[in-house]
């Protein structure tokens, strides 16, 4: 376990890794501005152009950290309760049910508000219906919620492929882009904001529980921990994050499933480290990739998706090769 | 000896001319050679702008089957349907036994198009990417369809109306346009677009004409940093999109300041055929008035 002052210095270089991500996000653009227009957009003062900045950056970036930091905090969450290194924030078929509700809504036109309404009920569905079929004591619950999580998200899956399949023409792309991530299309950011800073919140008195978790579901029990609770507790969190996330932003992969791993590459097995730490690390990375989507090609965009794993997949293999076995 | 003499020259013709009696040769939009031994009179068109075009050069009559959203002129609503113009059914096609299909090619699965070939069915790949091809593909279908005449007539009327249009616009101050046809995600039209042209002729600029894709995704901070005089939408039908709206909170862009948000209807913009003229009309039209809108010296 990492000492005292080496979990500060790492929580430390993140939440500057975190400004650093905000102030690029802030700064890069079609329109350019000098680093003195942003920080007069930011302390209130009204230099020409100042909507871009508070209006139009701002809120996107605060959305992407948000999402990004609460994909990754599920997806830390996910791995130690379901104790599978592949586990990330969608494996219990979050993101297809809401991937199916967002993309009925838009199949029948509804305005924004309602595809994430709609998103997030279908989220809300598959969670219930995976914990409801699930529910069971006994040693086999951790497979079975696994399993029936994997079917839940074939499901939606199909029922997604298929709305595709039937979808006119012109409704088409903006359920691809729904499904690959699109930040442009987030409403207002302080709903995912909110959830972040609850969700970590509440986690955290667990993270001491979770670190004995991590080293097998009989010892916690024999260390004094009420593991069925605390596995409860834990899932619905997890759950209700990645429903958040994926109603503002669609579904954006890999974050969830990396940074996590990434963070145990570089800093052990800590949860009442990761936990914090995982928020900002997943919010640096979705919003770097973000401002790389929306600069890249510009006055193109990319589906930010693409570049969370561009960006991801070679930092992680790095750290996995240095890694003694 | 006459008659051998007759024989010979009708030999010689035969060989010297490029198609024989009755022959009717055609180069599509793809360079592609399409050869029919007759006017073609048992026709499927996969896309609706086509159906609009073979009606006007004609030929509605000769079609027997269309793809969804064939709907004007409203005879075309009755026509067997074979899929949507992305998803064609094949076996649909086939079971009409059609004596020729024209294709889209910017819109059709060219793989799809690539079997009827192989079935043995004469294609067409049509893809019009400038005003006056609207003309020339009225006359070709025409002439595959045996409808020459009804079909000249009608081009000759595109483009005299196009010619004079062009006159009534040249020389106009240039407006810098936005065309978005879609909100999320926001998509508008790039250099190659035939909407580019209709913008041009309006004595207008794309601010995304330097983009070579059909239809780019943009962002709105790049639209803002283009700063269009005028911003032309095209949403669903004749209704003014409600997402026009979404522009009034940017204050600083000149089209919004000067109240230049126009909508148009896609039908008449968006389908390549003679009635992108009604369209192109109605774009000049609001052009001149973001030109009216100007303040004066």
């Amino acid at each position: 376990m990492p000492t005292r002052r080496r979990a500060i210095l790492i929580l430390l270089l993140l939440v500057l890794l975190a400004l650093a991500s905000l102030w690029t996000a802030l700064a890069a653009g079609s329109i350019r501005f000098t680093a003195a227009e942003v920080l007069a957009a930011l302390s209130g003062s009204d230099p020409p152009g100042a909507d871009v900045i508070l209006q139009l950056r701002l809120p996107r970036a605060l959305a992407g950290f948000a999402c990004g930091g609460l994909l990754a905090l599920a997806g830390t969450l996910m791995q130690v309760l379901l104790r599978n290194p592949l586990a990330d924030p969608y494996i219990l078929g979050i993101s297809s049910g809401a991937g199916t509700g967002a993309l009925f809504a838009m199949l029948l036109g509804l305005p924004a508000l309602a595809i994430d309404g709609l998103a997030f009920a279908g989220a809300l569905g598959a969670m219930l219906l995976v914990f409801g079929l699930a529910h069971g004591d006994g040693s086999w619950t951790q497979t079975r919620l696994l399993l029936t999580g994997v079917i839940v998200a074939a499901g939606g899956g199909a029922l997604v492929t298929l709305m595709l399949a039937i979808a006119p023409e012109d409704r088409l792309r903006g359920m691809l882009f729904w499904l690959m991530g699109d930040l442009a299309q987030t409403v207002s950011p302080w709903p995912p904001l909110a959830t972040l800073a609850a969700t970590l919140i509440l986690t955290m008195p667990f993270a001491r529980q979770l670190n004995l978790l991590a080293r097998g579901l009989l010892q916690a029990q024999a260390l004094g921990v009420e593991v069925d609770r605390l596995r409860h507790t834990v899932y619905l969190l997890a759950a209700l994050a990645t429903a958040a996330a994926v109603t503002s932003a669609g579904a954006i992969g890999f974050v969830g499933l990396v940074v996590p791993h990434l963070l145990r590459l570089a800093s052990g097995n800590d949860h009442r480290l990761l936990l914090p730490a995982a928020a900002l690390a997943g919010g640096s990375l979705l919003l770097l990739a973000d401002t790389l989507a929306r600069t890249l090609l510009a006055p193109q965009q990319l589906p930010v998706g693409v570049l969370t794993a561009l960006i991801g997949v070679p930092v992680f293999l790095f750290l996995l090769s240095r890694q003694p076995k | 000896m006459r008659f051998l003499i007759g024989c010979l020259v009708c030999i010689a013709a035969a060989a010297l001319l490029p198609h024989a009696r009755g022959e009717i040769v055609v180069r599509d939009d793809v360079g592609a050679t399409v050869r029919l031994r007759a006017p073609a009179t048992r026709i499927v068109a996969l896309a609706p702008h086509i159906v609009e075009t073979l009606y006007a050069a004609g030929a509605g009559g000769h079609l027997v089957g269309a793809v969804d959203y064939s709907d004007h002129p409203p005879a075309a609503r009755r026509l067997a349907r074979v899929g949507g113009y992305s998803r064609v059914d094949l076996e649909a096609v086939v079971a009409l036994r059609p004596d020729l299909v024209i294709a889209w090619e910017s819109g059709n699965d060219m793989g799809q198009v690539d079997k009827l070939r192989a079935l043995g069915l004469a294609v067409y790949v049509s893809q019009p990417n400038a005003l006056p091809e609207i003309a020339d593909q009225i006359e070709r279908l025409g002439e595959l369809a045996g409808t020459q005449a009804t079909a000249r007539a009608a081009a000759a009327a595109f483009r005299q109306r196009l010619a004079a249009l062009r006159t009534t616009h040249a020389g106009k101050p240039v407006v810098r346009v936005f065309y978005q046809i879609w909100k999320a995600p926001l998509t508008t039209v790039g250099g190659p677009q035939i909407i580019s042209d209709a913008i041009r002729l309006c004595g207008g600029d794309n601010v995304f004409g330097h983009l070579r894709r059909m239809s780019p995704t943009v962002s709105v901070e790049a639209v803002l940093a283009a700063n269009p005089e005028a911003i032309v939408a095209t949403g669903m039908g004749d209704a003014r999109p409600d997402w026009l709206h979404d522009w009034d909170r940017w204050t600083g862009m000149t089209a919004v300041r000067r109240g230049n948000l126009f909508h148009i209807n896609p039908d008449l913009m968006q389908r390549h055929t003679p009635r992108i003229l009604d369209g192109t009309e109605k774009l000049c039209a609001a052009l001149d008035v973001a030109r009216s809108r100007r303040p004066q010296p």
